[in-house]
């Protein structure tokens, strides 16, 4: 019980439960963390995101840090001194800028492939009438996600394997078995269909946040539905797109199980790259290498598209 | 000349529930007509039928003549101001203005001019460059009306668009939209339920309640002799009292009501002595008559209940023993009388008698009576 304010005159009849309840918490609240603590409260509540940010940037320092030490191959470990040996095999050894480059374009055309999916998935979904449409679109974005990345690779493998359903049922129809996994666009088809909820998701809020009325405004002032959609829609849900875009961007950048699964080695991005260097050739220093390369390109690319469409795209209004 | 706009038993289902039903009304062209009715009475629908939004279940609606069941929204010649505006937040005042022309492919060497214009005729010179976040709620208002005119529209239809307005702003807002309609001569549609705006604004006001036009006439006609009893309470403060007539010859007859016989005007065609009917009486045409003034036509004491000082004005309830204790709303707009009555305090109230108005009791069928078309 706090003793800084004096009591209200007891209540002539008897206050709410809920009223009496939410009293004592509050008098118990105000013990534990007195109103001199209060302009304390947003940094307390920021604390954790700070911390999480804080220990990946320790993290990132440790991996720049490796990067710059060779592999000695006498001992398996890193020599003392600096050099930018990693750097230099990694510009040195086509087979990096190839993986990058792969994961890179891969990235490109995952995005640009998903958003074209996800836009009309979202707008169906947000603008439909239909209760029991919204909740079939939901329930089918969101079941695969419960599913996790692995299984559904493998669960690509049994459709579209040398022995899969579609080969059997090419080869019942006496047609030859087509070559369906183990290729690039079998990587990115299993990419875009992993990413697909990913963009429903953030593009949906972007089309909620424009009212149906501009669109029958732009209708009435002479617009059809294409002119409509290129006119108004699109430009109103940047700020969707640009997230969507980002977050697909970079999650299909830096993606392991996708490539590993439905690639089988064959058509690898640098993330299986750099987990071979780490695990398989025992290398810390050049697999730390090309961790830096990835995360300086990734970063570079988001804020390049930042730069492009501007931070406000993300409800961040500058002052102006 | 045909009419611009005419509705031709005109109805929208939505399931089992009619929104609109049978609504037939005509406007001609430069008329500014009021959808005039409380939330859910279908007013709203029957706009949104006019702009191509949505279509009729049964009827026509034709524009110019024809009939427009088959034309979508953007090839009709309509300019909408919406409910919440609707403006183009990506682009510039100017850019929501040209937006219609660009896509009505007007002469791109007009466009300029066109926005020039009609940005100065809502006295918007100089704000071309602003967008709608940058700008007055009053403001965004005259955007959206330049935009919804410079394709230079047939007909031009007002969603509520000063409901969310403040009411000095609204009030502004009324008599500004009322200027530029008056000045282009657009015909126009408003949909409100804000019976001051109807009042203020319009040629003509349609009063419509349960999907039905109730009344179709001038704003002085639709406020005097109004056709039922739901317009009557719906426009004004009304109280409505149970009543039987006694005496019906033409004009000025007179019912009973609780102990007393008042004079009354009764409907057109007259009623049957012995008729139930409901009576309304406005309380801003009842009046507190003080001692020694001239009385008006019908006079009654009562007892005063409450007082609610509401700035320009008192609001009395008065209760009327020989009118079976019924309680009357009166308001008193004479400074020199206000606050002379206290809670309790004997008052007589005085009326004319074709203020009190009279209709048949209203049955389930005929509460649904419709009644259209443009004043006579």
């Amino acid at each position: 019980m706090t003793a800084d304010a004096p009591r209200p005159p007891a209540p002539a009849h008897r206050l709410p439960l809920r009223w009496r309840v939410m009293d004592r918490i509050e008098a118990v609240a105000a013990a534990l963390w007195p109103a001199a603590f209060r302009r304390a409260t947003p940094w307390a509540f920021l604390a954790p995101a700070l911390l999480l940010v804080g220990i990946l940037l320790i993290g990132l320092g440790y991996v720049i840090s490796d990067s710059l030490h060779e592999l000695n191959p006498a001992t398996y470990r890193l020599r003392e001194e600096y050099s930018l040996g990693n750097y230099a095999a990694f510009l040195d050894r086509p087979v990096y800028l190839l993986v990058l480059w792969r994961s890179l374009l891969a990235a490109v055309l995952v995005t640009a492939i998903t958003l074209v999916f996800a836009f009309p998935y979202a707008y169906v979904m947000v603008r439909t009438r239909s209760g029991a449409l919204r909740k079939l679109l939901l329930v089918s974005l969101f079941l695969p996600f419960f599913i996790g990345q692995v299984v559904r690779a493998y669960g690509w493998l049994i459709i579209l394997g040398k022995q899969g359903l579609i080969n059997q049922a090419l080869e019942g129809l006496g047609l030859p078995a087509a070559t369906l996994i183990y290729t690039y666009p079998a990587v990115i088809f299993g990419l875009v269909q992993y990413m697909l909820p990913f963009a429903v998701l953030m593009l949906a809020p972007a089309l909620t946040a424009i009212h149906e009325e501009v669109e029958l405004a732009s209708e009435s002032l002479g617009a059809d539905w294409l002119r409509t959609f290129r006119h108004i829609v699109i430009p109103m849900a940047k700020p969707g797109l640009v997230g969507a875009s980002v977050v697909v961007f970079t999650l299909t950048l830096t993606d392991f199980a996708m490539p590993e699964i439905l690639g089988g080695g064959t058509n690898d991005f640098i993330a299986s790259t750099i987990y071979d260097m780490f695990f398989q050739l025992s290398n810390p220093g050049l697999a730390s290498a090309l961790a830096a390369v990835l995360v300086a390109v990734g970063s570079l690319i988001v804020a390049l598209v930042f730069r492009v469409a501007g931070t406000g795209t993300l409800g961040l209004r500058s002052g102006s | 000349m045909t009419p611009m706009v005419e509705l031709d038993n005109v109805t929208r289902r939505f399931g089992d529930t009619a929104a609109v039903r049978e609504a037939s009304a005509r406007l001609e062209r430069g008329e500014f007509l009021t959808i005039l009715g409380p939330s859910g009475c279908g007013k709203t629908t029957l706009l949104r039928m006019i702009a191509g939004f949505d279509r009729p279940s049964a009827g026509r609606i034709l524009i110019n003549g024809q009939a427009i069941d088959a034309v979508p929204p953007f090839r009709r010649s309509i300019g909408m101001v919406f409910q919440r505006l609707a403006l183009f937040p990506h682009m510039t005042a100017a850019e929501n203005v040209a937006y219609p022309l660009k896509m009505r492919r007007f002469d791109p060497a007009e466009i300029p001019e066109r926005v020039e214009r009609y940005l100065e005729l809502v006295r918007l010179k100089g704000f071309g460059s602003r967008r709608p976040h940058e700008m007055s709620g009053g403001q965004q208002q005259r955007v959206a009306i330049a935009r919804a005119l410079s394709f230079s529209p047939d007909l031009l239809l007002l969603d509520e668009p000063l409901s969310a307005l403040d009411r000095k702003l609204r009030e502004e807002m009324q008599l500004e939209f009322r200027r530029i309609q008056q000045e282009l001569g657009v015909t126009t549609i408003n949909v409100t339920h804000d019976q001051r705006e109807a009042l203020v604004m319009s040629d003509r006001v349609v009063v419509m309640d349960a999907g039905r036009i109730q009344q179709a006439d001038t704003p002085a006609a639709v406020y005097r002799q109004p056709s039922n009893r739901f317009v009557a309470s719906f426009i004004g403060m009304t109280t409505v009292f149970p009543g039987m007539v006694a005496e019906a010859p033409e004009g000025i007859g007179e019912i009973i009501v609780g102990d007393v016989r008042l004079p009354a005007r009764l409907p057109a065609g007259g009623l049957a002595p012995g008729t139930a009917v409901d009576c309304g009486l406005r309380a801003e045409q009842v009046r507190v008559v003080a001692p020694g003034a001239p009385r008006p036509e019908t006079t009654i004491g009562g007892l005063v209940e409450r007082r609610i000082f509401e700035g320009d004005r008192l609001v009395y309830e008065v209760r009327v023993p020989p009118l079976g204790n019924l309680t009357l709303m009166v308001f008193d707009h004479d400074p020199a009388t206000h606050a002379e009555h206290e809670v309790g305090a004997r008052v007589l109230l005085g009326w004319n008698a074709r203020d009190l108005f009279v209709f048949p009791k209203e049955t389930t069928e005929n509460a649904t009576r419709q009644e259209t078309g443009p004043a006579s």
